[in-house]
């Protein structure tokens, strides 16, 4: 079965590089600065944000960069909620091709996910830059040898994504609700993953530790561990660190091609 | 040469259409403790189910080139659906043995933005072509569609017709085992209608297996040495070319 799967997908992989090489091009078409935006949105987002939090609210991390701080956790924030909210409308979006020709229809969702990991991987170079800069201000940061950790990092990322963006297609296909209850439910995961903010914060212990069980908390954290570190800078996370995380992506990237596969032969009825 | 190229047995296809009903988590709440209304729905439930196809069974031998004639609402795009892989039946099953080929619309998939050169990889990719493949019939796509001086214009700013031509040339550039043709050979001015006729004439007497959806009782008559007849979703009659003739004056014309 396994063997069947791999010569379906070599079958398809061309067609998934044609998906995103489209996706791709039709992105920035007709924009003045083209794909310099994928470089420059980042940045400018950090900016705001960091202008916001730290001048009206006093938002601050003592002794590191908040610049890298928020920087680190919006490029992964960025990619997962983009990457997720585009697979959900992909597979209702192409009935009118699953409609008439058989093709594998997690191409659809896996598509977007690969799409917006090309972007991702662009906005490092920002992210970067920032770290250079700021290194110039803050001693303990640095280009540690640690950072060869980082894609660990972003791989479950991608698992992770790619999982909850598998299982969003599938129900958005049935629920067209979805749409819209996820945008909400985005922006509450939004404010309750530490971005802006130093998880320390919280007061409340409880609501601390269940703030931690998120895997995208999970993700960014261990990101955070390896740039910005403690006082001393930058380490590598601890093993548990590294299950935790490549386990939590795991874990929902079986669940949603679980779900995935036992409801796309369903899908075209509810075009 | 007599193998069995297609076999459908017993095929059975059950369609909702009671699926667009509006339905509202509020009136869905009411009805839960309304033991009336909840029986009701189920006999709606049931009111509702459209079985499009009923134990449907044929075999299609290699080369064989079959018609399928009825009705609107018959089955027959359905049934040509589930051959080629897009639905999955209700009941049944369909063994299908060699490559198929769909070309039941045409033009599946293309990204009005793109030009017609990205189309064609696009769309080529879509249908299960390797790249190497459209690589290397890229220039026969494009001579056949008579193109050239539109390659990177994107296909937004195309007319109807050439946007079919570009359809039918990425579509039939293969040679499948099976074809699948669904009321297609009416695409384009008449001069790139007859081209067609003529490509799809050569891909059958290359020994290729052909199931043939067409309204066109004249065109049915030329192409096929079999006519299978179905009437709501059932197979009526199953022959050579004289089902033709029982179905023009079962209807009547």
């Amino acid at each position: 079965m396994f063997k069947k799967i791999m010569i379906n997908f070599n079958k398809y992989r061309f067609l998934l590089m044609q998906l995103v090489s489209r996706d791709f091009k039709l992105k920035y078409k007709r924009s003045v600065l083209g794909v310099l935006w994928s470089l420059l949105y980042p940045v400018l987002m950090m900016l705001v944000m960091s202008a916001v939090f730290q001048n009206i609210f006093k938002f601050s991390t003592p002794g590191k960069s908040y610049l890298v701080y928020v920087m680190t956790g919006l490029v992964m924030w960025n990619y997962f909620s983009e990457a997720s909210n585009l697979a959900m409308s992909s597979v209702f979006g192409n009935f009118s091709l699953i409609n008439k020709v058989y093709m594998p229809k997690y191409i659809f969702p896996l598509s977007k996910c690969l799409v917006v990991g090309i972007n991702f991987l662009l906005t490092l170079i920002p992210l970067y830059a920032v770290i250079l800069i700021e290194s110039t201000k803050y001693e303990n940061l640095s280009i540690n040898i640690y950072h060869l950790a980082l894609p660990y990092a972003y791989i479950c990322l991608f698992f992770f994504t790619l999982g909850v963006s598998l299982i969003l297609a599938c129900v958005s296909v049935f629920l067209r609700d979805m749409v819209y209850i996820y945008g909400i439910v985005t922006t509450i995961w939004t404010y309750l993953t530490p971005i802006m903010y130093d998880i320390n914060m919280i007061g409340n212990p409880t609501l601390a530790f269940l703030m931690k069980l998120n895997p995208m908390y999970l993700y960014i954290n261990f990101a955070r561990q390896i740039i910005l570190g403690d006082q001393n800078g930058g380490y590598l996370p601890s093993g548990q660190y590294f299950l935790a995380c490549g386990g939590s992506a795991l874990i929902v990237l079986l669940a949603g091609i679980a779900i995935f596969k036992w409801k796309q032969d369903k899908f075209i009825y509810y075009t | 040469m007599s193998d069995i190229m297609v076999k459908a047995d017993q095929v059975s296809m059950r369609f909702n259409l009671g699926i667009e009903k509006n339905f509202s988590i509020k009136q869905g709440f009411v009805d839960l403790f309304n033991p009336k209304k909840r029986a009701e729905k189920k006999l709606n439930r049931q009111r509702n189910e459209f079985w499009a196809l009923k134990d449907v069974s044929f075999e299609i031998e290699t080369g064989e080139v079959v018609g399928f004639i009825g009705s609107n609402g018959a089955g027959k795009s359905t049934l040509l659906k589930i051959v080629a892989g897009v639905m999955k039946p209700t009941k049944g099953q369909v063994e299908i043995h060699g490559n198929v080929c769909p070309m039941i619309e045409l033009g599946a998939g293309f990204d009005a933005q793109l030009s017609a050169k990205e189309n064609v990889y696009l769309n080529g990719s879509i249908l299960g072509y390797s790249k190497n493949f459209i690589d290397s019939k890229f220039d026969e796509i494009i001579d056949f569609s008579e193109l050239h001086d539109f390659l990177d214009v994107p296909v937004q700013n195309f007319s109807s017709g050439m946007v079919a031509r570009l359809a039918f040339s990425i579509a039939t550039i293969v040679d499948p085992e099976i074809l699948i043709v669904d009321e297609i050979l009416s695409v384009g001015d008449i001069a790139f209608q007859k081209k067609s006729i003529e490509k799809m004439m050569s891909m059958i007497n290359g020994g290729t297996t052909v199931l043939f959806v067409s309204h066109s009782i004249d065109q049915i008559k030329k192409m096929c040495q079999r006519v299978i007849w179905l009437d709501h979703g059932a197979v009526k009659e199953i022959g050579g070319k004289e089902v033709c003739d029982d179905y023009q004056r079962f209807v009547g014309a």
